[in-house]
């Protein structure tokens, strides 16, 4: 396959993409080797709309960071599909014990509800790509759930569940 | 919109009973809108004080998912003079429901600190709240914890006695601070405080020891000892120093003026 973009991961939350060539791209699908599929045409990168393209590139990325580093946190712990506690609870000795920078994030949703990683940055004034991650981690380790709507994904501690 | 405070110590009998239902009495009659909780599930003591025999519902089936918190808030707005409303939710003193809270589980935790939160939408936005008052139970344990990740200030009580003064200081900086709770540090049973100059010794020594705002020096009183819990300073005696101290630590929530 040719190279036709260099992939440039710059740390867990950012990864820049540079098109080399659109107009060698032959297939219809990009592909990444690494990261996985990133459903972008051919049209589409031809097209007149690089801004609809880039759009697109970037939230598609975002999708990978937050899979890359779901991925990440299982390699780190050696798990496959279950979160790391099944029976975590988000109770408040368990808040204690946690590392500042996710203590932080728990409370946010804790005290929200149920929110996106948009809004839990606007309450710390944190990026939202951060905040995105340390939620992803909190869902890993079986703390949070994390439910999809649309393009958006809701974070929240299931209190209902029994237990 | 309204305030959350929850009044904790590290050690018992510092006066937290005390000082929340006299602050709670304070609030109310100054005009405002308070709630008093009795989150010390394992030693109630707010039925006693506040002379109330029977609820209809307590506070833990409210957290036990059983009930409405309107069901457990009973109105003592009558004994209050002036316009101020004051409600107060008080805790099951049963031996079995002390037996029953003191054994729950980390998950049902969870769940009363969800239900405790939610007391923001349904008590203070919903019906206007100025101030939900908790008392809780001393040192580090569940209900109380509970209660000051929902405060949005903890009034902190303690004494001078040494065996105090190191466990609220280590509380101040590994529990309040984690959770980045605003604090208002009151040195209970102060003895010669009445002095100016000993008062700004005293103010001067502890902003040393423990590094916070403080709130105020309540000095000790034989009156209140004498009264035997029969009487709530800040209702029947308005004119007592106590009361006025009270006042004015009031004056300084309501202001915002801790710092």
């Amino acid at each position: 396959m040719l190279q036709l973009a260099d992939v440039i991961v710059v740390n867990n939350y950012q990864c820049f993409v540079r098109l080399n060539k659109p107009s060698l791209i032959s297939s219809t699908v990009l592909q990444f080797k690494i990261l996985g599929e990133i459903p972008v045409t051919r049209e589409e990168l031809l097209s007149k709309k690089p801004l609809h393209v880039l759009e697109k590139i970037r939230e598609n990325l975002e999708r990978l960071n937050e899979k890359m580093e779901v991925m990440i946190e299982l390699q780190k712990h050696g798990h496959k599909e279950a979160p790391l506690l099944p029976d975590a609870s988000l109770d408040v000795m368990t808040l204690l014990s946690m590392p500042d920078h996710l203590r932080k994030t728990a409370m946010t949703i804790c005290r929200c509800g149920r929110a996106t990683a948009e809004e839990v940055a606007e309450q710390t004034s944190r990026a939202r790509a951060v905040e995105s991650a340390y939620l992803n981690q909190l869902v890993i380790m079986g703390y949070l759930k994390k439910e999809r709507k649309g393009r958006k994904a809701y974070f929240y501690a299931d209190r209902d569940s029994p237990g | 919109m309204g305030k959350i405070i929850a009044v904790h110590s590290y050690k018992g009998g510092t006066g937290k009973t005390l000082l929340s239902v006299n602050l709670a009495a304070t609030f109310a009659r100054l005009g405002k809108k308070v709630c008093l909780f009795d989150l010390d599930f394992r030693a109630p003591s707010l039925f006693a004080i506040l002379k109330v025999d029977t609820a209809p519902c307590w506070l833990n089936d409210y957290l036990n998912g059983a009930c409405d918190i309107k069901k457990v808030m009973i109105d003592l707005s009558s004994r209050i003079p002036g316009n101020g409303k004051f409600f107060a939710a008080l805790a099951n003193p049963g031996t079995e429901a002390i037996r029953d809270m003191s054994a729950k589980d980390r998950k049902w935790e969870m769940r009363a600190l969800g239900r405790l939160l939610s007391l923001r939408n349904t008590l203070l936005n919903d019906q206007e709240f100025d101030y939900l008052v908790f008392d809780t139970s001393p040192g580090l344990q569940y209900s109380s914890i509970n209660a000051i990740v929902t405060a949005d200030f903890v009034v902190v009580a303690t004494t001078g006695d040494r065996s105090d003064v190191d466990g609220t200081r280590r509380m101040l900086r590994e529990l309040y601070n984690l959770f980045e709770k605003k604090t208002g540090l009151v040195i209970n049973k102060v003895l010669d405080s009445t002095s100016k100059s000993k008062q700004d010794e005293m103010n001067a020594r502890v902003k040393d020891v423990y590094q916070v705002p403080m709130l105020g020096l309540v000095p000790c009183f034989c009156e209140i000892l004498r009264a035997e819990g029969n009487l709530i300073f800040a209702q029947d005696k308005p004119n007592h120093p106590f009361t006025k101290i009270l006042e004015a630590m009031a004056k300084r929530i309501d202001a915002n003026q801790v710092n």
